[in-house]
This record gives structure tokens, sequence and C-alpha cells, in this order.
């Protein structure tokens, strides 16, 4: 194996390392950073992230989200099957997707309102109504509860000072509860916004959740 | 510092570079031998290829094990209309986590298995169908692509041959059922991801009514190796009829978890208690769930000679699945879990057959009733009932799933059931 100089590889998580950054966990260095216009069409549709400012009323689309929108339908073989990167996107400068995002999105593809608003709500990620700046997924799922996923998730309940699925005074937190994310083997894993928390233990979450307060301002 | 943890037991083929992120740029894979299956797939000319993965004895890893390259030959072999070739990459069965490492870890590796399966079956245009809390993943995966098209491993005229192949990586939307092969075909189509009714199937009408392959993630990773090295090479690992490596995702209660990538037909304690450092806390081992949360628990006894591959894991009583292996120790409690896993399906059924529907958020129900001590004996009965009747009778087999667990908690822990139904009893909550 090839010797590396990259501090967080990012396998087994970031385990004790929450002040990384985002470029930094998934190894900035081997991949480029994120370009907001999509790069090449090919995986345009990929790049939609969590971002912490959000704006509800964002236009659909401007400036380099118009781009990537239009490379997008350049990928499929009708406007229909741009439907799920495109509510994708639509979150990324909006951060739920509303009723009204729903008809935005169903009018720049020539879909009706209701065929939208029956795809949109039949998938979990989009968020239908308005979430913190961070959303907090706690996985609970067999292999993270084995490990004691319900204790990491009543932390985070704790000290975020919230209600399950309900956003902090402040606007910071929504904690919900997720299903498996494929982390298993580094449990309990909990994905905050587009990154993955892996290994984390109850005693890890005032770190955390005092990170992201430092954050909050700025930053993902 | 290595790979999370690594065992000396394993056979590392596919994922040979895990935990070297060098790995992902396309200088450093070409440099390492890569893209050169891809010129020889060219040069072999399609039936070729796909008699070799035939040859390979290579099975489906994306949970139901079925022989790649005959999947591949029902592709029609003169193409009227467009094919396509789509990429599992919804990895979200609970305690499966292998596709995950190999899309952040060796993109290149599954983007030219994606392109000679596309050759193989005529397909100019391939998507990744990747789940969507995958951020980092597919970005990582976006990255390679880019530098791949860039390269001109992938595109128009790939590498001077005649040869043009798209590769789009698609992102989904957070649905488990999505990852069933027609659901896929749906949430691509940019519909509600609900399974289709088969036949027909998708080699005669898939993704956007023309004749598609989906494959897993693994299987399509192992195809550049097979066509290097040829079939027979494949077949010096695993068993007569599962042949090969396969990656073991070990969750739960063992001092190392991780992924493991070990000959097809290794001994699950040897897995265990060798590759991942035993039991933690030297705690007795109490079940597995050896190929994620959609298959029967095996009780310890099982386990003892249990040989991991489709055939051995068949004959203790469960299937190899995904080879997600869920290790619980003596002191995890059988009905919280298996409660937990219900809750996964109820939340996960798409909603269009009535038993799946009605019968997992039912199954809840009861589930969480014992759990709380207000369960009767009749209650196990009636989930044994339920589950007959959402086996076999639906368009997906995430209905038959729901059972998987219920039935063999009840068969083989039948006790704690009853423990907690006494207690309650005793108590006086019901
Ligand atoms: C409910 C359900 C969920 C599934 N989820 C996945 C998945 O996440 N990834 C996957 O590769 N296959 C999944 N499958 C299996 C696929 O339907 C399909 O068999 C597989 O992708 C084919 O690829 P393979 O032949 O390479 O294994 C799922 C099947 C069912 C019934
Ligand atoms: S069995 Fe369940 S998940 Fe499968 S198609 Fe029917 S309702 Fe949907
Ligand atoms: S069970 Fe938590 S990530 Fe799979």
């Amino acid at each position: 194996m090839s010797d590396v100089p990259f501090k967080n590889p990012g396998w087994a998580g970031n385990t004790g390392e929450y002040d990384l950054t985002e470029d930094q966990v998934r190894g900035d260095e081997f991949v480029g950073t994120r370009p907001i216009e999509g790069g090449h069409p090919s995986g345009s549709a990929s790049y939609p992230y969590m971002l912490p400012d959000k704006d509800p009323e964002a236009p659909l689309f401007e400036g380099p989200y118009k781009d990537r929108f239009e490379k997008i339908l350049t990928r499929y073989p009708n406007k229909q099957a741009a439907l799920l990167p495109t509510l994708g996107l639509a979150q990324e400068v909006r951060g739920h997707v509303s009723p009204h995002t729903m008809d935005g999105v169903a009018e720049l593809l020539g879909l009706s309102p209701a065929y939208v608003r029956g795809v949109a709500t039949f998938y979990t990620m989009y968020n239908k109504r308005p979430v913190g700046r961070f959303l907090i997924q706690v996985c609970t799922n067999i292999s993270c509860n084995l490990c004691g996923a319900d204790d990491v998730m009543g932390a985070f309940l704790r000290y975020t000072d919230t209600e399950l699925g309900e956003t902090s005074e402040d606007g910071y937190f929504t904690v919900v509860e997720a299903e498996c994310l494929a982390a298993c083997g580094f449990p309990t894993c909990v994905q905050i916004n587009s990154r993955y928390y892996e290994n984390v233990t109850p005693a890890d979450v005032p770190k955390i959740v005092e990170h992201l307060k430092a954050e909050g301002a700025g930053g993902d | 510092m290595a790979y999370p943890y690594v065992s000396d037991r394993e056979v590392r083929v596919l994922s040979k570079y895990f935990g070297d992120p060098m790995q992902r740029r396309v200088d450093t894979y070409v440099e390492r031998g890569g893209y050169q299956a891809l010129k020889k797939a060219f040069e072999m000319g399609q039936d070729a290829v796909i008699d070799e993965v035939k040859a390979s004895g290579l099975r489906g890893r994306g949970g139901a094990g079925f022989p790649a390259g005959l999947k591949w030959s029902f592709m029609p072999k003169q193409p009227t209309k467009p094919h396509y070739l789509l990429c599992n990459a919804d990895e979200s069965e609970p305690g499966t986590f292998k596709d995950r490492e190999l899309l952040r870890w060796d993109p290149h590796q599954v983007i030219e298995g994606v392109l000679i399966a596309s050759y193989a079956i005529r397909a100019k245009q391939a998507y990744i169908y990747c789940r969507g809390e995958f951020f980092e993943t597919t970005q990582i995966l976006a990255k390679a692509l880019e530098d791949a098209y860039e390269k001109g491993y992938v595109g128009k005229d790939i590498m001077g041959s005649g040869n043009d192949i798209d590769i789009t990586v698609h992102v989904g939307g957070g649905a488990y059922i999505c990852g069933e092969e027609t659901g896929l075909m749906n949430s691509l189509e940019g519909r509600r991801g609900q399974p289709r009714v088969k036949p027909p199937f998708p080699a005669a009408v898939g993704a956007f009514g023309m004749p598609s392959t989906v494959n897993n993630v693994e299987t399509l990773s192992a195809v550049p190796h097979i066509v290097t090295h040829g079939g027979q090479w494949y077949r010096q690992w695993g068993t007569e009829k599962s042949p090969g490596t396969k990656l073991f995702c070990v969750s739960g209660h063992v001092n190392k978890p991780g992924n493991y990538e070990l000959p097809l037909g290794f001994p699950l304690m040897d897995l265990i208690n060798d590759v991942c450092g035993g039991m933690k806390d030297g705690k007795a081992l109490k079940a597995v769930i050896p190929g994620g949360s959609s298959v029967p628990i095996l009780d310890a006894q099982e386990c003892a000679d249990c040989n991991l591959d489709y055939e051995g894991v068949q004959t203790a009583g469960s299937m190899l699945g995904c080879a997600s292996v869920i290790v619980m120790d003596e002191d995890t409690d059988i009905v919280k879990q298996v409660r937990r896993m219900v809750q996964f399906y109820a939340h996960e059924s798409c909603g269009q057959c009535t038993p799946c529907r009605e019968g997992s958020a039912w199954m809840l129900q009861i589930l969480k009733r014992i759990e709380e001590g207000r369960g009767t004996e009749e209650d196990l009965q009636t989930m044994l009932d339920m589950s007959r009747q959402m086996t076999g009778t639906t368009i997906c087999v995430l209905s038959d799933s729901v059972g998987a667990p219920v039935v063999s908690s009840i068969n083989k822990f039948k006790d704690e059931y009853l423990a907690l139904i006494r207690r309650g009893e005793r108590v006086g909550v019901a």
C-alpha cells in the first residue's frame, strides 16, 4: 500500500476527528473540489449536497444550478427521468421540497403537478418541511442497534435539546431516526447533512454538537 | 494505518486497494494495470466475454446469486432498440456495507466493470444508480468518471476501438425498495420506485421499455479480473457451485467488524473467531444473520458447521443473500432486534400489495405489544399465519423478507417471546 499524505482517508469514518472539514474527510486531494455547476454531465446529478444555508425562495434554477440542471437533462432519453435529480437540486438550494417547489419542478420538466407530488412524497430524502441547519440522522437499524444506537440517539436529543423530528429553537438541529446507512461495520453511523460520522458513541455526542454549533455560522 | 482491519486469511482481489486513496486517481489505476481488461474485452468480442464470465461461474452479489454470464446471455444479440446496463448501487439492506466501500475506494474498478458489461450486452448507455445518502461516495465516483471520460476510457470511440459507451451517475431519493431491480428501473424513469410484475423480465422490457440488465456493484467489480485472468482462474477460490471470492460484511458483536474478502465456502465460525478476532468482551454467541436482514436467523448450534457459500448457508437453514453477517451475543434482546427489522420493512414497503403493506404494519404492532409485555401466546401463532400469507403472494419478495426474521426467531428463540409474554401476565400489564 502506498504511503499516503492524508490525514483522514475516511475509513471507519472520522472517529474523534470531528474538526475535519468535509473536503478533508472525503480526501479532497484525490477527488478534487466539488464544482458547483456539476462538472461533467455524467456526474452532474450526483453533486447535490445538503447545505446549512437554505433559501426556500431561491429560484429554480439560476447560475451554476441552471448549468447543472441543463446538463442533467442531456443524460436521459426523456425529461421525466430527470425528476429525481431535479428534486435533489431543488432541495440543495431550498433546503426542503415544499408543494410549491414540487409544482415548480413539474413546470420545469413538463410534468403534471399531481404526478410530481406523488413521486416526491414516495421518497424519504426529500424533506417535506423545513429542517434545521444540521439534519442529524441517526441509524438505529440492527447492526448499529446491537452496538448501542438507541443511546446515541438519546444523547443527540439531549444535547440538542429537541424532540425527535422537531427542530431546535435556534434553528440549528433536527434529529431524526434513519434506516441502515450502509456503514454497519462502523456503528453507530450518523449522517449529518451530507456527511457520515461513524463509530459514534454517546460520549462523542457533546463534542460533535459543540463542533457543529461552532461551525454553524459558516462552513458545511 | 491500514484499512480498518485486515486478515491474512483474506484473498483480496476486489478489495486489494481498500484504504489507499491513490487508487481513486485514474493515473494510479492505469499504472496498476487498470483499463487493460476493457481493452482485452474489446478484442475478444461480446460473445467471448459472456462465455468467459459464464465459465467463471460468477454469481450475482446483490442477493439472489443469479449467474451473471447467464443473465447477460438473455439480452438480444442483434439490438433493434437501445440497451441499458444498470449498476445497482442502492445498497440499503441492513447489515450490508460493501458497495459503498467498492465505490469509494476503487471507483475505476466499478467503472471498468460497468463498461465491460455494457459492451457485452451491447448497451451504449449505462446508469449507476446510487442511493441518495451516498453524497461523499457519489462524488468520488463522479470525479473518477469525469477523469475516465477525459482520458477516453468512457464516451465516444473508447481507446480508438470504435465502441461508444456513456455512463451516468444517477442518485436516488432514499427508498430501500429502489434496490429491487424493477423498482430501480421505475425510479430511474422518474417514477415512484415500485417494483413491476415479472415477466416481462428486464432483458425483454426493462428501463425505458428497452432491454436492460441490472447488476450489483460487487458483481461488476469482479468482471475486469475475470476478463483479465480468465474464468478458470476465478474458480481457484470457492466451491464448484459458488466460485470466487466474496466480500463479507461483518457487523454486530465481534471485536473487529468490517469488510473481509474471503473465498466462498469459508467457515462461519472461523470468520467470527479468527478473522474478526472473536466475540466482543469474550461473550458467547447467540445468533447470526448470515445474509442481511432479509434472511432467517441462525442459532449458535446452526452456525457451528455452517460454510459461507450459497449452498452451505442454505443447508444450515438460511440464505447467503449479500453475505452481510450480523453477529449477536448472548445478551442480545432478540425480540427487540426482530421488531427493529420489521419496523424497517413496514417503513420501506412500497404499498402496492396489501399483504405486504398491511401485514408488515400489523406485525410491527404485535411485536411492539409483546415487547411492552402486553402480548399473548396466540400472537405468535398469528404472526406465523400472517407470514405464510405474506410469502409468495406479492409483486416482489420484500413481503417474504418480513417473515424471515419473525418466523425463524419464533422457531428458534420462542423462550424469549414467552418470557416477555409471561412477565407481562405476571405484573398484569395486559
Ligand atoms: C427488496 C429488495 C431490495 C434489494 N436491494 C438491493 C440492493 O440494494 N442492491 C443490490 O445490488 N441488489 C438489491 N436487490 C436485488 C436486485 O433485485 C437484483 O437482484 C440485483 O441487483 C441483481 O444484480 P446481481 O445479479 O448482480 O446480484 C434487492 C432485491 C429486493 C427484492
Ligand atoms: S411486496 Fe411490498 S415492497 Fe414489494 S411490491 Fe408489494 S408492497 Fe411493494
Ligand atoms: S445498521 Fe446502521 S448503518 Fe447499517
